[in-house]
């Protein structure tokens, strides 16, 4: 239906009318002038508009502003210098409807040879369609590059000879290579250190040839650049074509030199931890009472003599299967109190182990609130060897204590054998006497006889008391604590205490505090403190004049304890003697151990009172020691 | 001054030591007086009354040993048994040396005790008795003129009548006349009598 409005229709021109109408693409044919000479079908209907319509009509009619007032330009320029913009290349272009809207086409524009004047004709095509696919693959595209850049894993692509045909962004980063400077090359070449080269090489191949190609993980080195060796967590997968034939490999990577390093040292710190809780002997558990998940350490089963990794351990069966029975009741108390004040909890128990030995276990941490319960963590010390230890310590120190009142009898012997003495040769006098009475021609006088039987039995009865007092101070005992009043404390120590004064021909004066509160200790050990202070400042005192030769033991409440305190009117302590006067072994005295007011204090310190000294006003020291009064009394 | 009854006189600071013994002795019919301390018994000092000093060794305030060097000081002849502890020995020897009759350690037998006391008291009258003949000798010595005393000097150290009188530039027969009259004023019977006289007088107790 092609017409042309200068010629007749010829059967060459009716084929080509033919030809034209069952053309897929729009066909215009214009003439120097851009008037249309012909409109085919399939233009027809990409415009919607009639052959009739057109013909003869200019064809910018047929483009959207601003190319339909450019185009007789175009024609005007191509036919004054013949350079073509178009013809014979082809370009997209915008086209206009009948309805007006705008459609991208393609155009391709030939001149009709032999035609004069000039004709043009042109083949149009919608390419919307096309358009759209394109812009969607190019979107997809650049979506994957995006992906692939911002992906924080090395991409990697190798053809099926090994060489790179793409690497992403982050590998280019890590193997410090542009992707240019590697496209092309052989990756095992470049990339992987020369010690696992021909290894990996042959991993690949034998991947890429293997029919049923997989994922698979592995691990191995590369070298950048700047020939830092790099540790890469691989993932590959080969690639075929449509016939299943290998054409390349595509992997992704991880750079985890660095967590390489951090689990190494994590490790590293887990077996520390580990051999510190060994060597410690200290486990650690974290728990959700009753029925959450738990974790014990090593340490902890180690601790009860029990396999490792044993099933979950809940409180109460740790209670029940390895707290000693004796122990239980105060392990289920303090636990009690943990849950209670969810607060920190510090308490030791026994535990008794599958094996029957007893071990002494510390036990911190601390309970707070869990959904599922409440939530423990603490540890385990296992404490035995510092039991043992500090009863040991205990028994040497009371073993000391006693050899130190030991001997401070032996240096007091001479006074003792005194006090002794002077009973049994009163009594051996008044019956010697009464003897010699009962002989007498006259017969004796009954009055005499009875003061002197009446004095033997109490010089008997003193005698007895010094040895009473004597074998309280020296025997062997174990510390115990029991309520003494203070008082009575310096009263009973004044028996052994005078020997000494009296020996050295010093003057005790007792000037006691009816107020003086009730103490907890141990009586002897006190007296062995204050039987200390005494000799230490009749030693003082010795040289003085004899007004001078007056110690004042006296004793006053302080606050919520008492003060006993030995007053001396001798030498005072040199600066040269002060620091060291509580160290043990040093003395000043020829005889001394040295042991004394070293032990002196650490009985008041476990007493939890303080021992100490200031000077006495006028001269000389005094020597004092505090206890804490006895609550509750 | 001829034998009045001789006194114990004990000192100690025990109470029941020191009433013990006062009842002994009392039982052997020996008179006794008791001080608590030295000091008591020095104030009560007196020279002369006979008797002997029980005395402890250790006391407080002023010691036995004190005691016995404040009466050597007063030249007091009284004798002293010193009634000691078993670690007292070292002190006991000092009071040997200073004079002491003897010590006892306590206790004691009785009889030692007295026994001791006794020889005490022997020696309290010897030494009376002694005081006494030295007095009479000094007095005779007084009585002697001062050519004799020179006289008796020389004859008492030993020397020959005719080296005391070269020493004194006279004859020999005015040494023996003089030695004669010095013979008869003091009463001697023979040369040992004189000299043990002298040694007697010039003794201090």
């Amino acid at each position: 239906m092609t017409a042309d409005v200068h010629a007749p229709r010829t059967n060459a021109a009716q084929a080509l009318e033919a030809l034209l109408d069952a053309a897929v693409d729009a066909v215009i044919v214009i003439n120097h002038a851009s008037e249309i000479l012909t409109f085919n079908r399939a233009a027809e209907r990409l415009f919607g508009y009639a052959q009739q319509d057109v013909l003869g009509r200019d064809i910018s009619m047929l483009m959207p502003e601003p190319y339909n007032s450019a185009h007789a330009g175009y024609v005007d320029a191509y036919l004054n210098t013949g350079k073509a913009r178009i013809i014979g290349i082809g370009r997209e272009i915008s086209a206009r409807r009948a309805d007006g809207s705008v459609f991208p086409a393609a155009l391709s524009v030939g001149q009709i040879r032999g035609a004069v004047p000039p004709r043009f004709v042109g083949f149009i095509q919608d390419i919307t369609t096309r358009n759209a696919a394109i812009e969607a693959l190019r979107y997809e595209r650049d979506r994957a590059q995006t992906y692939l850049d911002v992906a924080e894993v090395l991409l990697l692509a190798l053809d099926s000879s090994g060489t790179v045909t793409m690497l992403n962004r982050r590998g280019q980063e890590i193997l410090g290579y542009t992707e240019g400077e590697l496209l092309g090359s052989d990756w095992f070449q470049t990339c992987v250190p020369e010690s696992s080269r021909a290894s990996l090489r042959a991993r690949f191949e034998s991947e890429l040839n293997f029919e049923n190609s997989t994922q698979t993980e592995y691990r191995s080195q590369v070298i950048t650049r700047s020939g830092e060796i790099r540790l890469i967590a691989w993932r590959s997968t080969s690639l075929t074509d449509a016939d299943g034939h290998p054409v390349g490999y595509l992997s992704s990577g991880e750079d985890i030199t660095e967590r390489q390093a951090s689990e190494d040292a994590l490790r590293q710190s887990e077996a520390l931890l580990r051999s510190a809780q060994s060597i410690a002997q200290l486990g650690n558990f974290e728990l959700i009472h009753p029925n959450g998940p738990n974790t014990w350490s090593d340490q902890v089963f180690h601790l009860l003599g029990v396999q490792v990794n044993q099933a979950p351990l809940g409180i109460a069966e740790f209670s029940s299967r390895f707290v000693h029975p004796d122990d239980r009741e105060h392990f289920k108390y303090e636990w009690a109190q943990a849950r209670i004040g969810q607060e920190r909890f510090d308490f030791e128990f026994r535990i008794s182990r599958p094996d029957g030995e007893i071990r002494y276990i510390h036990s911190q941490g601390v309970v707070s609130a869990h959904p599922l319960g409440e939530l423990v963590t603490g540890t385990l010390h296992d404490i035995t060897d510092r039991k043992q230890a500090e009863y040991e310590l205990l028994v040497g120190q009371e073993r000391l204590t006693h050899v130190a009142r030991l001997s401070t009898m032996g240096e007091m012997a001479t006074g003792l054998a005194h006090e002794i003495n002077q009973p049994l040769t009163a009594i051996a006098t008044y019956a010697q006497a009464a003897i010699r009475l009962m002989d007498a021609s006259g017969g004796a006088d009954p009055v005499d006889l009875r003061d002197a039987l009446v004095q033997i039995v109490a010089q008997s009865l003193r005698a007895g008391e010094v040895i009473r007092r004597l074998r309280a101070f020296v025997k062997t005992r174990t510390a115990h604590s029991e309520s003494i009043e203070v008082n009575r404390l310096v009263e009973d120590i004044r028996i052994l205490a005078v020997t000494d004064a009296r020996v050295n021909d010093v003057r005790l004066v007792l000037q006691l505090d009816p107020e003086s509160p009730v103490v907890a200790g141990d009586p002897v050990q006190l007296q062995q403190v204050l039987l200390n202070l005494i000799r230490n400042a009749i030693d003082a005192t010795r040289d003085c004049p004899t007004s001078m030769r007056e110690l004042i033991i006296c004793t006053r409440p302080l606050g919520d304890g008492v003060e006993v305190a030995v007053i001396d009117h001798g030498t005072g302590i040199s600066d040269s003697v002060a620091p060291h006067l509580f160290n043990p072994f040093y003395t000043t005295k020829e005889t001394g151990t040295g042991l004394g007011l070293a032990i002196s204090r650490s009985i008041i310190t476990a007493h939890r009172g303080k021992l100490g000294y200031r000077p006495t006003p006028g001269g000389g020291t005094t020597f004092y020691f505090t206890l804490p009064q006895l609550v509750g009394v | 001054m001829k034998d009045k009854p001789s006194t114990v006189f004990v000192v100690d600071d025990d109470d029941a030591v020191r009433t013990s013994l006062r009842l002994l002795l009392k039982s052997v019919g020996l008179p006794v007086e008791t001080s608590a301390s030295a000091q008591e018994f020095l104030d009560g000092y007196d020279a002369d009354r006979a008797g002997c000093l029980v005395l402890d060794i250790r006391m407080p305030g002023m010691s036995g040993l004190e005691l016995q060097q404040k009466l050597n000081d007063m030249h007091a002849i009284v004798p002293i048994v010193f009634i000691t502890g078993h670690g007292d020995v070292p002190m006991a020897v000092e009071a040997m040396q200073h004079g002491a009759v003897d010590f006892i350690q306590k206790p004691f037998r009785d009889q030692d005790l007295i026994d001791r006391i006794n020889q005490a008291l022997e020696k309290d009258r010897e030494n009376r008795d002694g005081l006494r003949e030295r007095d009479v000798i000094r007095q005779r010595i007084a009585h002697l003129t001062p050519r004799e005393r020179e006289v008796l000097d020389l004859v008492t150290k030993g020397k020959a009548n005719k080296v005391i009188a070269g020493d004194l530039d006279v004859s020999q027969r005015t040494v023996e006349i003089h030695r004669a009259r010095v013979m008869e004023k003091m009463g001697a019977s023979s040369l040992a009598h004189l000299v043990r006289m002298v040694i007697e007088a010039n003794r201090t107790h």
